[in-house]
C-alpha cells in the first residue's frame, strides 16, 4: 500500500477528524503532580474522601512499572509529563443542547448526536474533553427512580449508591493505568437503575477529545439493581494531531441479582490516541453482563472488558471486534473470572489486520478449586489482510477440579485469492471485494449488535478497507 | 549457590575433551553463576512453582555400586532388538552397544563423551548450539557446564535405521544431580528413532537437567521419544530442540510419568521449505505433581507444517501448564501449523493451565489452536458401563485411551506397545 | 424366565414423567418388538432398563429373571444378563475394540482370573467375519470415525461377544442402507435362540421384515397400548400411528 492512500485515507476516515480552536476556562497544566491533583479537586469542588482517594491513587500510580514485561513497549513513548490532565470550560453539563456553547454543539452535530439522541436514545451524554457538556435523559426514566448523570454529579448528589460501588470492581491498584485514572478521572457516567426497571432504549455517552496534548480520564460506573435491564452505549473520537493523545477510562458495572447489563463501545479514535481502558463488571446471582466491543481506530489500545461472575448461574460474555490498520495495534481481549457455580461465560474475538497492523487477543480465563457445572468458551478469529500484517493470540486459562468446561479455539486465516477473483468476476472492484469477504468474517458477530452499531460498523469497515489491497 | 553443583564437573574422561568443548563448558558454568533465577514475572514461568527449583539441594551425582550397577543394568529392558543401546547410571557409562551392520554403514553411536574424543569437529557445530528461547538459559547453562553422559547418534546420507536406539538413564541414590544429553544428527534423506528412558532407582529426591539436539537434515527423518519415569520426588528439567531442514520430519514424543516438578521445554525450528514437525506429550500427573510444559513451534521458512498434540490427565491436587507458542516470522508464508491441549480433570482439586499463543507475521498460513478442560464425558462411561465394565475401570480405561490418542501417533510399534504399558502401569492404582 | 417390566413410571431427571405405567413380559427364546411414534418413550424405555443417569424411576419395577434390577449400576446391570445396542453408540477415542471388548469380558471374569488371549481373539474373529467385519477393526479406537453401518454392525458384534441373556435393541436400522441392514439382522438372528429374550424397538416395520418378532407391542404416551402378533407391524406400516391414537381418544371420550 503506498503512502499516499495512507494519508488520504486518514482524511477521510472517519467523521471525526477535524477541531475547533481551544477555549477552556479551566486548565490544570501539563504534567502530573499531587498539585494537579488538587486543582481537579478544587475545581470539581470534590468532597475530602474523593481528594484523598485521588492523592493516594496517584503514588499507586507513580509506584507501578510500565506493563512493558509482557505489554508493547510503544507504552514508553507516552510522556507524562507532557500531557494535560484537566481541560473544562464548566463542571455542569446542561440539559439543554441551546445551552452548550457553538463551537461544542457544532462538533457534536457533525458526529450526528442530537439526531440520534431524538432519534432511539433514552439519554444522552456528552463528554468534551474533561467534562460532559451535555446530558439529558427522557423524563419517564427519571420518574421511574433511573439516574443517569456524570460520575461529578454521581459522586455529589448520590454519595450514599455511588460509594458503595465505586473503585470496588475496580481497584484503584489493579494495574498502572486504572491508578492513573483514579487519581485525575473526570467525567464519564453515573447509572442506577432501580429494581425491576427495564430499558427499551439505550443510553448513550459520547466521548470527544478536542485538546492536543491531552489525556481524557473519564469513568464510568453502572448499577443495575435486581432483575433491572440497561443497555448503554459509548462512541469514542478525537482528531489526528501530531503528537500523542491518552485516553484511559475506568468502567465498573454491577449487575444485581437476575439484572442485565450490556455495554456496547465503538471505539474509533484517531491513529495518535493511546486508548489504555480498564472495564470490568460484577455479575450477581442469575445477572447478565454483556460487553460489545469495537476497536476500529486509536494508535495503541489496550483494553481487556472482564467479568467476575459473583452468583450462581452469572452469565458474562465478550464479543469484540478489532481492526488494525497500518501503525495500529489493537491489543484486545478478554477476562472471565469464575466465582460461583453454575456460571457460564463466552467469548468471541474477531481481528482483521490490515497493512503493518497488528492485532493482539489477550484472555483470561479463571474457574477456582471447588466450584462445580462452571462452562466458558472461547473463540478467537484473526483475519489477515497483507502480507505485512500480524496477528497474535495470547490466552492463559485456568482450571482448577473436574466438572467444569472450557474450550478454547483459535484459527488464523486470510481472505483467499480464490474469493477475490470470484467476486472480481462478478463486477466487484478487488477493494469491493475484499470488504465484502472482511464484512463476512465479522458477519456473524454483528449480527448479535444493535442495528444502529451494526450499521456504523459496516460503514466504518468499508471506509478502514479503501486503499488495503494494491 | 552453585558452588557444590559446579566443582565435580566435568569428568575423568580417559582422554582429554577437545578444547573449544572445555571452553564452553567454562563459559556455561560462568553464565549459571551470574544469570538470575527466574520469577513468575517472567513470562515463560507464569504458573510455575519455582520452589521446587533449587539447584542447591543437589550435588553432581556419584558413581553408584559395581553391584547396583549389575542390578540396574538388568532392569534396563527396553526393545528386543534395538539397534544400538546405551546405559547410564548416575551419568556414568554402564554399557553400550551398536549393530555391527550399522557401524558398517557409517553410523555413530557412541556415548557422548568418547564421541567428543573421537569426532569432536563433528559434535561442534551442532552440540548445544541453538539460543534457548523458553525461560531455562540458567538450567541450561548448569547443564552445559556438567555435561558428560547421553548419547550421541549420527546417521550418514541416505542411511534408515529401522529399530530405534536406545538409552537408559538410572540415577541412584539422594541428592544427586544428572545431565543427561542426546544429540542426533540425521543427514540427507537418512531415517532414525531414537528413544530415551529416565528411571530412578528407589524413591529418593534427585535432579536431572537434560537437553537434547535434534538435526534434521535435508529429507531425513528422525523420531524421538523421552520417557520421563524419575521418582516422584524428584526436579526435572528437559529442554529439547529440534531443527528440521528442507523436507525433513521431526516427531518429537514425551511421555511424562514422575518427578514432583517436572519441566519440559520443546522448541521445533523448521528451517527450509516442506519441513515438518510434530511435538507430542501424555502427561499423568497425581499427588502433588507439577507438569510445566513449554513449547514453541519457530516457523522461519515458507511451506513449513507442524502439529502439536499434548494431553494431561489430572489427579489428586496434580498441576499442568501447557504454554505454547505459534510463531510464524514474517515472510515463512503458506505455513500451517497447529497446536492442541487436552486437559482431562479427574478430581476437584486438580489445576490444568492452558496459554495456547499465537504470533502471525506472514501471509497464507493456516493456524490453529485449540485448548480444552474437561472431565470425563458421562456418555462414554455409561456407554462402557452398559457393557458391563465397573466404573472404575471405565475411568481408566476412558483416560487411557485420552492419553493413547498420543501414543497412537508414534509408528513404531513395538515402542508404542512400550510406552503403552508404562502408560497403564502408571494408571493402576487409579 | 424373562425380563419383567412391571408398572413402570419413569422421567428425565427433574423433567416430565416418559413413562407411564408400562408393562411389559420378555420371555427367553422370543423376540418382541416395540413400535410407537417419535416421542412416545421407546428409547427412554431401553436407557432405563439400562440404568442411564439422565433418568430416574418414580415407580415400578424391572425384573431380571426375578432380580430387580433397578438398584443396580448401569455395568453390574450388564454382568447380570442385559445388553442393550445403542440407537447411537459412543465413541470412545484412544482405546481400541479389541481392548474395550476384552474389558468388558473381564469384567465377567472372577478376580485373579484372567482372559485367555488366544482363546478371545479366536472369538472374536469369527464373530468378525460372520458379521463381516475386516480384521483391521480391532485396532480401531471405539466407534471413532465409523459410518452408520459400521457402528451397528460393532453392537451387534458385541453382543454377540457378551452373550446376554436380553438384548434391547434400539433403532438398530436407524442410520444403515438396506445391505447394511441384511447384514446386521442376520447377525441379530444368528444370536436367537433359547436362551436369549429380545426387544427390539424400531419406528419402521422395515427391520422387522429381517428380524421377524414373535410379538408386537404399540407405545405411545409411555404405555403399552396394544399388543399382537407379527401382522401389526403391517397394519401400522400401511395405517401409520395416527389410527391408534385415534382409536385411543375415542375409547377415551367413549
Amino acid at each position: 500500500m503506498s503512502t499516499e492512500t495512507i494519508s488520504q485515507l486518514d482524511v477521510d476516515r472517519t467523521r471525526g477528524d477535524f477541531h475547533y480552536p481551544e477555549q477552556h476556562t479551566f486548565d490544570a497544566g501539563v504534567g502530573l503532580s499531587h498539585a494537579t491533583i488538587d486543582y481537579i479537586a478544587d475545581v470539581k469542588n470534590e468532597p475530602d474522601w474523593i481528594r484523598e482517594f485521588r492523592h493516594k491513587a496517584l503514588d499507586v500510580f507513580e509506584s507501578k512499572p510500565m506493563p512493558t514485561n509482557w505489554a508493547s513497549k510503544d507504552l514508553d513513548n507516552i510522556h507524562f509529563d507532557k500531557i494535560r490532565y484537566y481541560l473544562a470550560n464548566a463542571q455542569r453539563p446542561t440539559r439543554s443542547w441551546d445551552e452548550v456553547p457553538d463551537d461544542v454543539k457544532r462538533t457534536f452535530e457533525r458526529l450526528g448526536i442530537p439526531e440520534q439522541e431524538r432519534k432511539f436514545l433514552a439519554g444522552v451524554e456528552a463528554q468534551f474533553d474533561s467534562e460532559a457538556v451535555y446530558s439529558n435523559m427522557k423524563k419517564a426514566l427519571g420518574d421511574q427512580g433511573v439516574i443517569f448523570v456524570g460520575s461529578t454529579d454521581g459522586l455529589k448528589d448520590h454519595p450514599e449508591i455511588f460509594r458503595k460501588w465505586f473503585g470496588k470492581v475496580i481497584p484503584t491498584g489493579d494495574n498502572k493505568f486504572s491508578a492513573l485514572n483514579s487519581a485525575v478521572f473526570s467525567g464519564g457516567s453515573f447509572i442506577y437503575v432501580p429494581p425491576g426497571v427495564k430499558l427499551k432504549h439505550p443510553l448513550q455517552a459520547y466521548f470527544r477529545i478536542n485538546a492536543e496534548n491531552f489525556g481524557q480520564f473519564e469513568r464510568t460506573l453502572i448499577i443495575a439493581d435486581e432483575g433491572s435491564e440497561v443497555m448503554y452505549m459509548e462512541g469514542c473520537t478525537a482528531p489526528k494531531f501530531e503528537t500523542a493523545t491518552l485516553h484511559s477510562a475506568v468502567v465498573e458495572l454491577v449487575a444485581l441479582k437476575g439484572a442485565k447489563i450490556q455495554y456496547v463501545t465503538v471505539q474509533n479514535w484517531s491513529a495518535n490516541v493511546f486508548n489504555l481502558v480498564t472495564k470490568r463488571a460484577v455479575a450477581h446471582e442469575e445477572a447478565e453482563v454483556k460487553w460489545i466491543d469495537c476497536n476500529i481506530g486509536s494508535r495503541l489500545t489496550m483494553k481487556y472488558p472482564g467479568v467476575v461472575l459473583k452468583g450462581r448461574k452469572a452469565r458474562g460474555e465478550v464479543l469484540s471486534i478489532a481492526l488494525a490498520n497500518n501503525g495500529q495495534h489493537q491489543d484486545t481481549g478478554a477476562k472471565m473470572i469464575h466465582a460461583a457455580d453454575e456460571t457460564t461465560s463466552n467469548v468471541i474475538s474477531k481481528s482483521i489486520s490490515i497493512g503493518e497492523g497488528r492485532a493482539s487477543y489477550r484472555g483470561q480465563v479463571h474457574i477456582p478449586k471447588h466450584l462445580k457445572g462452571c462452562k466458558n468458551n472461547t473463540e478467537c478469529d484473526a483475519l489477515l489482510i497483507n502480507s505485512t500484517s500480524r496477528t497474535d493470540t495470547y490466552p492463559a486459562i485456568t482450571v482448577r477440579g473436574s466438572g467444569n468446561s472450557v474450550q478454547h479455539e483459535a484459527s488464523v486465516s486470510q481472505v483467499s485469492a480464490e474469493q477475490i477473483f470470484y467476486m472480481q468476476q462478478r463486477g466487484l472492484s478487488e477493494a469491493q471485494a475484499m470488504s465484502l469477504s472482511v464484512n463476512g468474517f465479522v458477519n456473524d458477530l454483528v449480527r448479535e449488535f444493535p442495528m444502529e452499531y451494526s450499521v456504523e460498523l459496516k460503514r466504518l469497515i468499508d471506509l478502514e478497507m479503501e486503499g488495503s489491497v494494491g | 549457590m552453585s558452588d557444590s553443583l559446579l566443582q565435580d564437573a566435568p569428568s575423568t574422561a580417559a582422554h582429554p575433551l577437545p578444547d573449544w568443548f572445555r571452553k564452553n563448558q567454562k563459559a556455561a558454568a560462568a553464565r549459571f553463576d551470574t544469570l538470575p533465577m527466574p520469577t513468575r514475572r517472567d513470562e515463560s514461568w507464569r504458573f510455575s512453582n519455582l520452589k521446587a527449583v533449587d539447584p542447591q539441594d543437589f550435588a553432581p551425582a556419584r558413581p553408584v555400586a559395581p553391584e547396583l550397577a549389575a542390578a540396574l543394568l538388568s532392569r534396563s529392558h527396553g526393545l528386543k532388538s534395538p539397534a544400538g543401546s546405551t546405559v547410564f547410571a548416575n551419568d556414568r557409562l554402564l554399557a553400550h552397544q551398536l549393530s555391527p551392520a550399522l557401524a558398517a554403514q557409517g553410523v555413530l553411536w557412541l556415548p557422548i563423551e568418547e564421541a567428543l574424543q573421537s569426532h569432536g569437529e563433528l559434535l561442534k557445530g551442532h552440540l548445544l548450539k541453538n539460543t534457548p528461547l523458553l525461560g531455562s538459559d540458567k538450567f541450561l547453562a548448569l547443564h552445559q557446564a556438567s555435561l558428560r553422559a547421553g548419547s550421541f547418534l549420527y546417521v550418514p546420507k541416505g542411511v534408515h535405521i529401522e529399530a530405534p536406539l536406545q538409552t537408559f538413564h538410572w540415577v541412584a541414590g539422594s541428592g544427586q544431580a544428572v545431565f543427561p544429553h542426546t544429540l542426533v544428527v540425521a543427514e540427507e534423506g537418512s531415517s532414525a528413532t531414537v528413544v530415551d528412558w529416565f528411571k530412578s532407582e528407589g524413591e529418593a529426591r534427585n535432579l536431572s537437567i537434560a537437553a537434547n539436539d535434534l538435526v534434521v537434515a535435508k529429507d531425513a527423518k528422525v523420531h524421538y521419544v523421552s520417557v520421563q519415569d524419575w521418582s516422584r520426588q524428584s526436579v526435572s528439567l528437559h529442554s529439547n530442540n529440534t531443527n528440521v531442514a528442507a523436507g525433513g520430519a521431526a516427531l518429537h514424543l514425551g511421555l511424562h510419568l514422575g518427578g514432583v516438578y517436572s519441566r519440559s521445554e520443546s522448541v521445533s525450528r523448521l528451517e527450509g521449505a516442506g519441513a515438518r514437525s510434530e511435538m507430542l506429550a501424555a502427561t499423568v500427573a497425581d499427588g502433588a505433581q507439577e507438569f510445566d510444559q513449554r513449547t514453541l513451534q519457530e516457523h522461519g521458512s515458507p511451506d513449513t507444517y507442524s502439529d502439536l498434540l499434548y494431553k494431561n490427565a489430572l489427579y489428586d491436587r496434580a498441576k499442568t501448564i501447557v504454554s505454547g507458542l505459534i510463531r510464524v516470522a514474517p515472510h515463512a508464508h503458506r505455513t500451517d501449523a497447529y497446536q492442541k491441549v487436552r486437559n482431562l480433570i479427574l478430581s476437584p482439586d486438580a489445576e490444568a493451565n492452558s496459554l495456547p499463543g499465537l504470533e502471525i507475521l506472514a501471509d497464507q498460513v493456516r493456524c490453529s489452536h485449540g485448548a480444552t478442560t474437561g472431565e470425563i464425558d458421562p456418555d462414554e462411561l455409561f456407554y462402557m458401563q452398559s457393557r458391563g465394565i465397573r466404573s472404575t475401570d471405565a475411568y481408566r480405561l476412558i483416560t487411557f485411551g485420552f492419553l493413547n490418542e498420543v501414543l497412537d501417533r508414534l509408528p513404531h510399534e513395538e515402542l508404542r506397545s512400550q510406552l503403552q504399558d508404562a502408560l497403564k502401569a502408571r494408571l493402576r492404582g487409579h | 424366565m424373562s425380563l419383567v417390566i412391571h408398572n413402570l413410571h419413569a422421567r428425565v431427571v427433574g423433567g416430565q414423567e416418559i413413562l407411564r405405567g408400562l408393562n411389559l413380559e420378555i420371555e427367553k427364546g422370543r423376540v418382541h418388538a416395540i413400535m410407537g411414534p417419535n416421542g412416545s418413550g421407546k428409547s427412554t424405555l431401553s436407557k432405563i432398563i439400562a440404568g442411564h443417569p439422565d433418568y430416574e424411576v418414580t415407580g415400578g419395577e424391572v425384573l431380571l429373571d426375578g432380580v430387580n434390577i433397578l438398584g443396580m449400576e448401569p455395568d453390574a446391570r450388564s454382568r447380570a444378563g442385559l445388553f442393550l445396542a445403542f440407537q447411537y453408540p459412543v465413541e470412545i477415542p484412544g482405546v481400541s475394540n479389541a481392548n474395550f471388548i476384552r474389558a468388558a469380558l473381564q469384567a465377567r471374569l472372577a478376580a485373579g482370573e484372567e482372559l485367555e488371549a488366544t482363546e478371545y481373539y479366536g472369538d472374536l474373529y469369527k464373530e468378525m467375519d460372520r458379521l463381516e467385519i475386516p480384521r483391521g477393526f480391532t485396532a480401531r479406537s471405539v466407534n471413532e470415525g465409523f459410518s452408520g453401518g459400521e457402528k451397528k454392525r460393532n453392537e451387534v458384534l458385541q453382543m454377540a461377544m457378551l452373550k446376554p441373556s436380553y438384548a434391547i435393541l434400539d433403532e438398530t436400522d436407524s442410520g444403515l442402507d438396506i445391505d447394511a441392514l441384511k447384514i446386521v439382522a442376520a447377525g441379530v438372528n444368528a444370536q436367537r435362540g433359547p436362551n436369549i429374550g429380545m426387544l427390539v424397538i424400531t419406528h419402521y416395520q422395515r427391520l422387522l421384515d429381517y428380524i421377524v418378532p414373535d410379538v408386537v407391542h404399540v407405545l405411545v404416551g409411555g404405555r403399552i397400548v396394544r399388543t399382537a402378533g407379527p401382522e401389526l407391524a403391517y397394519e401400522l406400516e400401511s395405517k401409520g400411528y395416527d389410527w391408534i391414537k385415534d382409536e385411543l381418544e375415542a375409547a377415551a371420550t367413549a
